[in-house]
């Protein structure tokens, strides 16, 4: 016997976000399209499930999780970099609707970052589990192994002009000015057993 | 859609070509609304000028108060504009044969590009078809000898590996190398791997780390890099904040590795703007021509291009691989060093990389590669190049079989051994130096014969990122290295690394183009100027380099039977 | 002494007469062993205004003008520390600076290092920021 099991998403924008205070709090910034305009990666995961993974890893150190969402840009490191300055602990996660992630600091320049998966396709659930995980770490102060980076060389010729159709539908979602916002999440799971 | 074979018998033939290598890579339409294609876009500007009081105000029909950063700068800094509106006048068919024509001489061309307009460029290089690029890029490249720059990475960041790959690589004839990081916090470690190997082989040698820029900039001003590339622009101004920058900042930034003595170029390419979803409907071309042209303006001696990161969204666009082609040219054309790309993956067939890779080996460039990846493309931390170190021996071959010089030598299995474990060697004797963690007996023998990290004893990496930290915590500077090899006795390998320190105080490599030989004598376009004017001029082998390419370890001596 | 054009070039090997360093040794004098004595350190491995402007003169001999003024600004930079050239770099990157901040910084350049060619690249590029909106929004 076996179980299939789909997950539900629920994401609601609420307020303007605010820094916050809880060291043990690591901030996720999604982009302007996650979840909503968009809902998969570039290898078509869910993004309710890459969402559930990261928050997993965070949660199972003991780490407080706050999403928000981005509206002003599409850039990764911007992304991430604005988790990190509004997170109490200084750690943010930075995810694009691609899959695209960033771990960042407040204390670091933009475009620098503790930890960067740059090849959307080769991240996998459990990455993204590790980097959510390695997130919570960090905001403990602790010495951390990065997540190791695969590299595989021809996603590039795959998929690199699909990342960009990706993108430029995730910056049509961009609203210029407007801050970001808290995000209400729940998740549902349901079970079906199959034969 | 694909058919459903059940549905639609299928051909076998094309059953046969869907398998083919070429049917993995990624090809779409064009998208002109969004930047989507390469030479030419609808929304591309007309070329046009305008010039009061010594100043423009008009460019490409727009007017100076609707300027962008970009506009601005160009039209103050890069056009000539005591010969701009004569040049502006000149037909751009005239200009495009010009290029071509041998009777005419590289500085002319020079002159005539420097009072033209983004626009203008554009409609200059729509003209050329490949080969006469290529012809034009044969006479418009800068420096006479053509060179090579390579990358050397590894995924782990083992400075005991990307030493004895630095080393090999210099044996095979790489003039530069570059390095980047898979963790960010190992920089300073993988800037000395390179530093150590290359200058194991030889002096001379140019070493950098691609990091982000402020990061970059520390170690180059702690003499552990020699110079550097990866300062980004961008054609378009939102993408050029995106980038963190301005023509402002980057100017700066040019200024502050030249007062540093270090060498420096920047870096752009097509298709930047359209993956950072920026293009504002331009075409790739156009972008790419108002980078070129910012770069001239900044007064930085060279630029890397050929699109670069980007090469799968050219690539993927019809006439994409000519616009690569062309922005080389266009780099060219301004008098500036060009590192003319090929040195990212941008395709699974092996035809189709070597077709694109032969637009920049045989015209010649500063650096055909920037880079060739010296190392397995699995271990190459730019996401792989266009041919790696399984491909050398098809690099040398083809060498020899065209008679080109692509800056590369053959190289005996035996020397190579020896190379590498020379710089794992000193590896471990600089660390023990410095009171870094220990390299041992065994990680030298594994780097000595190693083809990729998958051959490497696992390091310790908290240890070694604390100690690498402490490199730029406690400013260990590249004297410092030559001088903890000199007292455990390494002395060539110090008195080298000196050198390099002292090239800094001369500047003489801060120039357009710039190498520096294994005599230590910097070989630039001041004293080494591309005087091409067709057959018998220019760049042509010497004896002793045609032996060199011609002696390959594969070919069998008649006098053998 | 008359200026400087590519017969000269490379300096290195042509001219070390004319180099020194910006703490006034000789190129010629510069030597591992010198530097095991400890007679050189790190300060004197630096390049000198003086050798920068001069290769900014070789450049312009062979119509380089932009690679010239570059050097020249740089030759301007020399004896500004490496944290403050970071930091004014920083100042200059988008959102970073107020249009009264970015003032100042010229206004340092000018006072205290001589550095005229440096501060009227800055002092452009507050007019610049302010008319492109990319001078610092400030949060509340």
């Amino acid at each position: 016997m076996n179980y299939s099991y789909s997950i539900e998403m629920q994401m609601d924008d609420q307020s303007r976000a605010a820094k916050g205070s809880d060291p043990k709090e690591v901030v996720i910034a999604v982009s302007p399209a996650f979840g909503k305009a968009l809902s998969k990666t570039i290898v078509s995961v869910e993004h309710s499930e890459v969402l559930r993974e990261i928050i997993s890893g965070i949660e199972e150190q003991g780490g407080v999780t706050r999403v928000i969402r981005n509206f002003e840009t599409a850039d990764l490191a911007f992304i991430g970099h604005l988790a990190a300055k509004l997170s109490g602990s200084g750690i943010g996660i930075g995810i694009q609707s691609r899959g695209t992630t960033i771990i960042h600091q407040r204390d670091l320049d933009p475009l620098s970052n503790l930890e960067l998966f740059p090849q959307s396709p080769l991240i996998t659930l459990e990455t993204y589990r590790d980097i959510g995980r390695n997130a919570a770490l960090y905001a403990r102060g602790e010495n951390v192994d990065p997540v190791p980076v695969v590299n595989d060389q021809m996603a590039r010729p795959r998929y690199q002009a699909i990342a960009a159709i990706l993108h430029l539908k995730e910056a049509q979602e961009i609203v210029r000015g407007k801050p970001a916002v808290n995000v209400d999440y729940s998740f549902t799971i349901s079970e079906e057993e199959t034969v | 859609m694909k058919p459903s074979p059940t549905a639609v018998r299928r051909s076998k033939r094309f059953q046969v070509l869907e398998d083919r290598p070429v049917n993995k890579d990624g090809f779409v339409h064009e998208w002109p609304e969004q930047g989507f294609v390469a030479m030419s876009s609808p929304n591309d500007p007309s070329p046009s000028i305008e010039i009061q009081d010594g100043r423009i105000v008009e460019l490409d029909g727009k007017l100076r108060k609707d300027f962008d950063m970009l506009d601005q700068f160009i039209a103050d800094y890069t056009i000539d504009v005591a010969t701009a509106n004569e040049m502006m006048n000149t037909e751009s068919v005239d200009i495009a044969r010009k290029l071509v024509d041998i009777n005419v001489s590289r500085s002319e061309v020079l002159a005539i590009v420097k009072g033209l307009t983004p626009a203008k460029i554009v409609e200059v290089l729509n003209q050329l078809n490949v080969v006469e690029m290529m012809m034009a890029l044969q006479k418009m490249r800068a420096r006479k000898k053509p060179s090579n720059q390579c990358h050397v990475t590894n995924v782990r960041d083992n400075p005991v590996l990307m030493a004895a790959d630095a080393a090999e690589a210099a044996l095979r004839g790489f003039d530069e190398q570059e390095t980047t990081v898979g963790v960010v916090r190992y920089a300073p470690f993988n800037a000395l791997a390179l530093l150590v190997g290359s200058q194991t082989v030889r002096g001379g040698i140019l070493t950098q780390d691609a990091l982000e820029e402020a990061t970059e900039l520390r170690l180059a001003m702690l003499g552990l890099t020699t110079y550097a590339e990866t300062i980004s622009i961008y054609g378009t101004e939102s993408v050029f904040k995106d980038g963190d920058d301005t023509p402002w900042s980057k100017s700066f930034l040019a200024s502050a590795y030249a007062s540093r003595g270090s060498k420096m170029r920047f870096t752009s390419g097509t298709g930047s703007e359209v993956q950072m979803a920026g293009a504002e409907g331009k075409s790739m071309l156009y972008l790419e021509i108002r980078c070129i042209m910012m770069a001239k303006g900044a007064g930085v001696q060279g630029l890397q291009n050929g699109s670069i990161s980007c090469i799968g969204i050219p690539a993927a666009v019809p006439s994409g691989i000519r616009a690569v082609l062309a922005e080389n040219l266009a780099t060219t054309m301004f008098d500036l060093e060009v590192a003319s790309g090929n040195d990212q993956t941008f395709s699974h067939s092996e035809i189709r990389r070597s077709a694109k890779m032969l637009c920049q080996m045989l015209p010649g460039t500063d650096f055909v590669f920037s880079g060739y990846s010296a190392v397995p493309n699995s271990d190459n931390m730019f996401a792989g190049s266009n041919m790696d170190s399984s491909d050398l021996d098809d690099f040398l071959i083809i060498q020899r079989d065209m008679m080109v010089d692509g800056g590369l030598r053959p190289v005996e299995e035996s020397e190579v051994i020896e190379v590498r474990y020379q710089a794992a060697k000193t590896m471990q004797v600089l660390f023990d130096e410095l009171g870094f963690p220990a390299i041992t007996e065994e990680e030298i023998d594994a780097a000595t014969y190693a083809n990729s990290s998958d051959d490497m004893p696992k390091r310790n990496v908290m240890e070694d990122l604390k100690a690498a930290e402490s490199v730029l915590k406690e400013g260990i500077t590249g004297l410092d290295v030559a001088l903890a090899l000199a007292n455990r006795g390494y002395h060539q390998v110090a008195e080298r690394i000196f050198n390099m320190l002292k090239q800094r105080v001369a500047g003489d490599y801060l120039h357009t183009s710039a190498i520096i030989d294994e005599n230590n004598i910097v070989r630039s376009a001041v004293n080494n100027e591309n005087d091409y004017t067709g057959p018998g001029t220019g760049y042509r082998m010497s004896e002793e380099r045609w032996e060199e390419i011609k002696n390959i370890r594969q070919a069998i001596s008649p006098s053998e039977y | 002494m008359s200026r400087l054009t590519r017969q000269d070039y490379p300096l290195g090997q042509k001219r070390t007469d004319v180099l020194f360093t910006p703490t006034n040794k000789a190129y010629d004098d510069l030597t591992l062993e010198a530097a095991l004595k400890g007679d050189i350190s790190s300060k004197d491995l630096r390049i000198s205004p003086e050798t920068l402007i001069m290769q900014a003169e070789i450049s312009e001999s062979i119509e380089r003008d932009q690679l010239g003024r570059n050097f020249r600004r740089a030759a301007e930079l020399i004896s500004i520390s490496d944290e403050r050239i970071l930091e004014i770099y920083s100042a200059l990157r988008p959102n970073r600076s107020s249009y009264d901040e970015l003032l100042t910084i010229a206004d340092e350049l000018k006072r205290e290092y001589q550095a005229f060619e440096n501060a009227k690249l800055v002092e452009e590029a507050a007019e610049v920021y302010s008319r492109r909106n990319i001078l610092r929004i400030d949060e509340e």
